[in-house]
């Protein structure tokens, strides 16, 4: 039984629930037969991959859903092999370069070179040509940006690219203007409600108000979040009525008490038990920079004013560290010590001024 | 050579003394009892007759010399059944007039080897004793060991080069294909896939970034990446100090009740115990070894007194894998204690101890004062040389070491400060090609510490800890392989109509966002399934009070609950600080799972 949010994932255009206006040009686009090159943006969880998804299907037909996954080798130039996971259907292919770091410019070039170069086969084929989805095409590295503005231009008789990104700031000029802007803002509560009862219907129950009402507004618009949310709690409580207690995911409140740890006492013995939290963490596949990112805010919702610029400060030093290097213990171990001291600084009302080196 | 290097007696001990049945065996005893009860299922087809097509493959897995082997060996011994091994061969020839044609490569010999292992059951059987083997299976060789010709199995130990994904994939594919096919009269095969270990440089850095830069490839062979993910398998662990210690004492009486020789003194079979990490392999060398030294010391003297025990111990540090170990344990000693000029004995310091401290300070040289505004790096002259020459450590291992280590030794949050600055700076430095050969890593490293450490250091008896690094990593690995089970199933849902879009999971969005519903799924029980590895990652529990307990029953020097000390507490022995011959300081040994086994 799969989760909720893929079972009632809309499959095509008629059956989102929001953003008709969108939805109505999404349309007529694909019956246009002049596709353009695409770039969705908006916030997680707005919908961006669902629309693109019911795109697809409204180009191609249902033939799109048929997926494979694949991994492919690409080499890069001095010789090491990169593995990238590819998801792909007969008419598209969707990658998440991102995934290989600093190496993504050789995955997008080889990939993109690699499909221009085949023609449809597919006689029966509604289009004559591929689509390539690029996922979080934001965290692209300028090599990479720069790669996919050339091909985006050659290769334009037989490839369509779809960029799906968070924010538009993050993307060079060129690619923004060779592409057709498509903003997916996230939904509205009432919006959101609307969808909620849709599932719930689909699964047969009635949802309450009062309860819609809190995951709607738990989730800051973050239409995955609801639905997860709510599966979550409909496996909790069968009749989701009286309070409903919206448990955040155990790695938040495990980094929300680190936090803790780090302001509640600054001695090198705190350091080692904040270190093997640390570990703990890691040991879980969340990735060090969020880490970093969810301990650091809650650390700075909870210090003087004046203490905030100079965590964030060494926070985000950290963090290009910890993207250079090898050993993101390290990094966040450093931090964590930089906070302390700064915090036990200005404690004791010592002089700042020489701390920023 | 002594007497007893007779022409008879120059076998290795380790082939000369292979167990021959299940008693001689040190492996657990349970474990033995597991493979067994397969291997009668796969066989005979259990108590019902129907699990015989169940029983396919079998795949042992486990540090190197922990006795899968050996387990097989003699199991095969005694249930009375061949077994046929592959092999990958290398001294393939081929020229241009050869009659064969086209070249076979080794994923196709090896596809070729399966099928036909199946269907010439009875030739081998037939003929075992003198056949040469490669004329059945052409390529790799196959070697039937001569037995009751009855049954057999496939023993795969030799694997083709799975790390080249063509390779591995082909190799799965045959696998699936001998699962497949069936029960009839294709014999049960058994893998056996030595543990490696992953060193420390450059693993960390998939454990995942910002960009989701999961672990893009592996580096090592494991269970995973040879077999395809449908396979059980069986996980053998280090051998246990004790039934280690049983097991060579065995092999000796076995060995002195027939020809004259010394055996060795119960001291030296500990020290062998202690420094092979349960590896019985090296184990029964290093012993062997120390044998024969025994014996030659006494044909060149006579008789020996006192020196014993002094000599075989520092000849078998030469012998056993610790010298890496011991070279990392003196090295961050030094580096951690940072002693200068001048500073004052230990209390525990004999006088000539005391004196030669001394005498070595007066050859120190005084640094040239510093300015002014630079007074706060004024230190005293370092008594350390930690030359890069002597040490065979590498800095980044070194790194983990001193990482894990420094605060216990760190008086004040800006000592701590500099420190990890330091450390964190030298991991981000160099550039991507530098990293793994960088020579000044290591200076960095060793005078960044010294120069931030407090000087002297105050001595609580702090215990050095291995890092947890090594320990993250690996069951950070097995959460992401959770991961991707999960993802699979995610986007292979079996009631899902059509071939499910899953779309927009990507294994982060896995790790960071599923947890909660995973988790209410499995509370709810069976009605909805899920992959339950998902635990693996999506459960974090804080464990402040488990923490404390810990603390409490490790006596006040212990300051972290979570690390892991480098030492097993079994092998502990009070000593304030341990002698450098008991440390077991291999960066990749794994001696947690040692209680299950002496239960």
């Amino acid at each position: 039984m799969s989760l909720w949010v893929d079972k009632h994932r809309p499959r095509t255009l008629d059956e989102l629930h929001y953003h008709e206006g969108l939805s109505a040009r999404l349309r007529a686009l694909a019956a246009s037969g002049d596709f353009p090159h695409m770039l969705f943006y908006g916030p997680s969880g707005a919908g961006k991959k669902t629309r693109i998804a019911c795109t697809l299907r409204e180009l191609f037909g249902k033939g799109v859903e048929k997926l494979k996954i694949d991994q492919r080798v690409f080499m890069t130039p001095s010789k090491r092999k990169l593995d990238v996971n590819v998801v792909q259907s007969n008419f598209h292919i969707e990658i998440t370069p991102s995934e290989v770091g600093n190496y993504d410019r050789v995955v997008i070039q080889e990939l993109l070179k690699e499909i221009a170069q085949t023609q449809q086969v597919d006689l029966n084929a509604k289009q004559r040509f591929k689509v390539v989805i690029i996922n979080e095409a934001d965290s692209l590295t300028r090599d990479a940006q720069a790669a996919l503005r050339r091909t985006m231009e050659k290769y334009m008789s037989n490839m369509r690219i779809i960029l799906c990104a968070n924010s538009t700031s993050r993307l060079i000029a060129p690619i923004r203007s060779r592409c057709l802007l498509m903003r997916v803002a996230a939904p509205s509560p009432a919006e959101m409600e609307t969808v909620l009862h849709h599932v719930a219907a689909k699964e047969r129950f009635h949802l309450p108000d009062e309860a819609a009402q809190a995951i709607v507004a738990d989730s800051n618009g973050n239409m995955r979040k609801a639905v997860l949310v709510f599966e979550a709690l409909k496996m909790q409580s069968t009749d989701l009525t009286g309070s409903l207690a919206i448990a955040k995911p155990d790695w938040e409140t495990y980094c929300a008490k680190v936090a803790e740890l780090i302001l509640s006492e600054q001695t090198p013995a705190r350091v080692m038990e904040v270190r093997a939290k640390f570990y703990e963490l890691l040991s879980h596949c969340i990735p060090a920079s969020i880490i970093l990112k969810t301990v650091a805010e809650c650390v700075v919702d909870r210090v003087d004013e004046t203490l905030k610029a100079d965590i964030m400060h060494w926070a985000a030093i950290y963090e290009t560290r910890m993207r250079i290097g090898n050993k993101k213990i390290f990094h966040l171990d450093a931090w964590v010590v930089k906070v302390m001291s700064l915090y036990k600084q200005f404690f004791y009302g010592l002089d700042l001024s020489g701390f920023d080196e | 050579m002594s007497e007893i290097a007779t022409a008879a007696d120059d076998q290795l001990w380790v082939d000369k003394y292979e167990p021959t049945s299940e008693e001689d065996l040190a492996v657990h005893k349970k474990k033995v009892q597991g493979v067994r009860q397969w291997l009668l299922e796969s066989l005979e087809g259990g108590s019902n007759g129907k699990l015989r097509k169940y029983r396919r493959i079998l795949a042992l897995t486990g540090p190197a010399g922990v006795g899968k082997t050996a387990t097989i060996r003699v199991l095969a011994r005694e249930l009375g059944f061949d077994i046929l091994e592959w092999r990958n061969t290398m001294d393939e020839q081929y020229s241009l007039d050869d009659d064969y044609g086209e070249y076979e490569g080794l994923s196709e010999k090896f596809q070729a080897f399966l099928a036909r292992a199946g269907r010439c059951h009875s030739i081998f059987s037939a003929s075992t004793q003198s056949q040469p083997p490669s004329s059945a299976v052409s390529g790799g060789s196959s070697v039937s060991s001569a037995s009751q010709p009855k049954r057999q199995i496939i023993l795969l130990e030799d694997l083709p080069n799975i790390l080249h994904p063509g390779t591995r994939d082909a190799f799965h594919d045959s696998l699936n294909a001998f699962v497949g096919a069936g029960e009839f009269g294709v014999a049960p095969m058994i893998i056996i896939i030595s543990d490696t270990g992953v060193r420390g440089e450059g693993g960390d850095g998939d454990v995942g970034s910002s960009t989701n830069a999961w672990r893009a490839r592996r580096e090592a062979v494991d269970v995973r990446s040879v077999l395809p993910p449908n396979l059980l398998a069986s996980p053998f662990n280090p051998i246990a100090p004790k039934i280690l210690r049983k097991a060579l004492q065995t092999l000796l009486r076995s060995r002195f009740a027939k020809s004259t020789g010394v055996s060795a003194s119960k001291e030296v079979i500990d020290l062998i115990v202690d420094s092979s990490n349960g590896d019985i392999r090296s184990a029964i060398m290093a012993l062997q070894f120390a044998c024969i030294h025994d014996a030659d010391a006494q044909s060149e003297r006579g008789s020996r007194k006192g020196s014993k025990g002094v000599i075989p111990r520092a000849l078998l540090e030469a012998v056993t894998r610790r010298e890496q170990s011991l070279a990392l344990f003196h090295l961050l000693g030094k580096l951690l204690y940072n002693k200068r000029k001048d500073d004052p004995p230990a209390p525990s310091a004999s006088a000539k101890d005391i004196q030669r401290d001394r005498d070595f300070d007066s050859r120190l040289q005084n640094p040239p004062p510093l300015p002014p505004h630079l007074g706060e790096h004024h230190r005293r002259t370092s008594r350390v040389d930690a030359l890069y020459a002597d040490t065979p450590i590498d800095a980044s291992l070194l790194s983990l070491y001193v990482h894990q280590n420094y605060s216990q030794y760190c008086e004040t949050m800006e000592q701590c400060d500099t420190l990890a600055e330091w450390l964190s700076w030298i991991d981000a430095s160099g550039g991507e090609t530098w990293q793994q050969a960088n020579p000044h890593h290591f200076h960095l490293l060793a005078l960044s510490t010294l120069h931030s450490l407090p000087s002297p250091v105050v001595r609580r008896s702090q215990k050095p800890y291995k890092p947890v690094f090594f320990d993250t990593l690996r069951r950070a690995r097995n959460a992401e392989d959770a991961l991707g089970d999960v993802r699979n199933w995610l986007l292979h849902c079996p009631d899902q109509t059509e071939e499910g879009r899953a779309g927009g999971w990507t294994k982060g969005d896995i790790a960071l966002r599923s947890g909660g519903v995973l988790k209410a799924r499995t509370l709810s029980g069976m009605r909805a399934y899920v992959p339950p590895a998902h635990k693996l990652f999506s459960r974090l529990e804080w464990n402040k009070g488990a923490g404390d307990l810990s603390q409490l029953a490790e006596g006040d020097d212990v300051d972290v609950p979570d690390a892991e000390p480098f030492d097993d507490p079994e092998w502990a022995d009070g000593r304030e600080r341990r002698s450098e011959s008991e440390g077991a300081w291999q960066d990749d040994d794994e001696i947690e799972d040692i209680e299950d086994f002496e239960d």
